[in-house]
């Protein structure tokens, strides 16, 4: 077996594929279940939610069990990393839009993206300040609390602080999740995933 | 030589429950559960701040995010002796089951608790100083304490259960998805068991609600950790039963407990102005600011006859002598912060609602013309300057149509004291009425 294979194992990554798949399969059956044929704003559940969970279990793949070991290596570890966190990210870039494909203006595939990247973002970071197994804490709390408190806010502010629930053409959205994603993956990349120790 | 024997220091036995609260994941959460409140909050101010019974329904709604939360919380506390590998260790331990799985679960459960309430006390003290009447409301705060830390304690019983490291937020987005899915059932009376259903701002619990909603949450998750750890299982068939018991009494009560907020029915007016303004009690204290804002209308409506007896600001119609206050709540569009935001178009709406012509389908021209010459004389609309540049850079019937409408604003200002309160009371005698024939002419 060799070295990226090894890597693979080691990162838990066929149950992360298989959990990225089944996150697209559940967005995918909700969708079809969903009646937004008069209302697009029905659909910002599921763009809000499957990235989400997406990033979550991105998330839970940063996690590594042998870390004071990995210290030890000759090699650079962030390209694997690197590597890792985006082609994941790429990945789940690709499957999740699946799930709004069609007429749904404002919510559609590049709201999807754009969320994934900001969710995505936001838990690399916090595998490198928390740690991998608690990195879905964050964005799993402020993307549910903007999505409370942003309805019916006006102003120009909102299209960046409540940018999981904005329309896929904001660029002020875009702004904020590209901001965190590429904030996120740089911390995560130098850094990697905060040592977690048996006590964690 | 002699030796000075000291007694050794007394050896202080720390309750574990101290190191577990005080150090560990439970402060994490309970921060966790802080800062996304505070996300909330922070987020919605405008529609909150300042209204009492507004902070506290902004307050209950956070549970639809705060319960995911707190679940996934305790999933992830309740992993910790598996990841540390601790578990075959505990096993040889004097105390039962039930006190090691309480010893690490109720600091949780008190930590997600105290972040709440934290965060209620930071709402509670940020609507203080712009409430302009009212009280708070506290009645559904023990009940949405306990449910957060019921939450907390559920999620660390499936947290010993499930062993997968996305446990927690699986668990957190399932929740959230469920709640949410639940409050769109809007018939069923079943919606009544989740803890975060919606409740109207003007709406307030009978005393018994609270009990049999803590009885609800409480005792299904009691049951759940004494099925979980305890030595006779069979002893949490108990809170099963006060929790069925609770539950039943929730579903088949359905709407009853809630009733209609009794300040909501009273109001304050202010007597002295023609006609006179009455303001909701639940905000008494911005009768000023309304008064100040509608002072133009009044003044100038001062001697006119036929006009209603008073602006009124309870739920409800209103009745025959009087006309609606122009709404002021939901808080967030006219009122900000216990302040009007925009008092030229508050007046404005004040007398679009004295006329009431709003549900005429289509109004004769002339209808049209009185009326524009009478929101020009007593609280032009903020836009109406721009309106008017849009009809002079229009076609040529726009255009007629903006002289004429100069032309009877014109009149109307060039009349005398007398004349125009005759021509207003004439006026104000065809108000709620679209039929042209009894406008008089201008």
């Amino acid at each position: 077996m060799n070295g990226v294979l090894l890597y693979a194992r080691s990162r838990a990554l066929p149950v992360t594929l298989a959990a990225l798949a089944g996150t697209t399969a559940f967005a995918v059956w909700a969708a079809d279940r969903m009646d937004t044929y008069l209302d697009p704003h029905r659909k910002l559940p599921l763009v809000a939610l499957a990235p989400l969970l997406a990033a979550a279990v991105i998330g839970g793949s940063l996690h590594t069990a042998s870390d004071e070991l990995d210290r030890t290596a000759v090699r650079p570890w962030w390209p694997r990393r690197q590597a890792q966190l985006l082609g994941l990210t790429a990945l789940a870039a690709a499957l999740l839009p699946l799930a709004v494909l069609g007429d749904t203006p404002g919510f559609g595939p590049p709201a999807m993206i754009r969320n994934l990247l900001g969710c995505t973002g936001i838990t690399a970071a916090a595998a490198a300040v928390l740690g991998a197994r608690l990195s879905w804490l964050p964005a799993f709390g402020y993307v549910t609390a903007v999505y409370l408190a942003s309805g019916g806010v006006r102003g120009r502010a909102v299209t960046v602080w409540a940018w999981p629930m904005q329309p896929g053409h904001e660029a002020g959205a875009w702004a904020a999740a590209g901001g965190a994603f590429l904030l996120g993956t740089v911390l995560y990349v130098v850094r990697g995933a905060r040592p977690e120790g048996p006590r964690g | 030589m002699t030796l000075v024997e000291t007694p050794p220091a007394p050896v202080r036995h720390a309750h574990p429950l101290r190191a577990e609260t005080v150090r560990g994941f439970a402060p994490l959460a309970g921060a966790a559960v802080l800062l996304t409140t505070a996300v909330v909050l922070g987020g919605s101010a405008d529609r909150w701040q300042g209204g009492w019974a507004e902070t506290r329904t902004e307050l209950h709604d956070a549970l639809l995010v705060l319960l995911p939360l707190a679940a996934a919380a305790g999933c992830r506390q309740g992993g910790r002796e598996r990841r540390r590998r601790t578990e075959e260790l505990w096993g040889t331990a004097v105390r039962g089951p039930l006190a090691r799985f309480l010893v690490s679960a109720l600091p949780l459960a008190l930590w997600v608790a105290a972040g709440y309430l934290l965060a209620v006390a930071g709402a509670l003290l940020a609507t203080w100083p712009y409430a302009r009447g009212d009280r708070p409301y506290l009645a559904l705060l023990p009940a949405d304490t306990v449910a957060l830390a019921a939450a907390a304690v559920a999620g660390q019983v499936v947290g010993r259960l499930v062993t997968w490291r996305l446990a927690p937020p699986l668990l957190a987005t399932a929740g959230f998805v469920a709640l949410g899915v639940s409050l769109s059932a809007r018939e069923s009376a079943g919606r009544f068991l989740n803890p975060a259903f919606p409740v109207a701002v003007g709406e307030v619990p009978a005393g018994w609600q609270p009990v049999a909603a803590i009885g609800w949450t409480a005792g299904l998750v009691a049951a759940a950790v004494l099925a979980h750890a305890a030595r006779r299982r069979y002893a949490a068939l108990l809170p099963l039963a006060a929790a069925v018991a609770a539950g039943a009494v929730l579903v088949t009560a359905g709407d009853g407990p809630w009733r209609t907020n009794p300040a909501e029915g009273r109001q304050v007016c202010d007597t002295s102005t023609t006609p006179q303004i009455c303001v909701n009690a639940r905000y008494g204290e911005l009768l000023p600011q309304v008064t100040a804002a509608l002072s133009r209308v009044t003044d100038r409506l001062d001697g006119v006859r036929n006009l209603p007896v008073r602006f009124e600001d309870r739920t409800g119609e209103p009745r025959a002598d009087e006309v609606q206050l122009p709404m002021l709540t939901p808080i967030g569009w006219s009122m900000v912060r216990g302040r009007l935001t925009d008092p030229e178009q508050y007046a404005w709406e004040a007398v679009a609602a004295l006329q009431r012509r709003a549900d005429c389908d289509a109004l004769d021209p002339r209808v049209g013309l009185a009326d524009d010459a009478v929101e020009n004389y007593l609280a032009p609309s903020p836009a109406r300057e721009q309106f008017d540049a849009l009809d002079a850079r229009g076609d040529q019937e726009e255009r007629d149509d903006l002289e004429r409408r100069r032309a009877a604003r014109a009149r109307l200002l060039a009349m005398g004291e007398e004349e125009r309160r005759e021509w207003l009371s004439a006026y104000f005698a065809t108000t709620g009425s679209c039929d042209s024939t009894e406008v008089p002419a201008l």
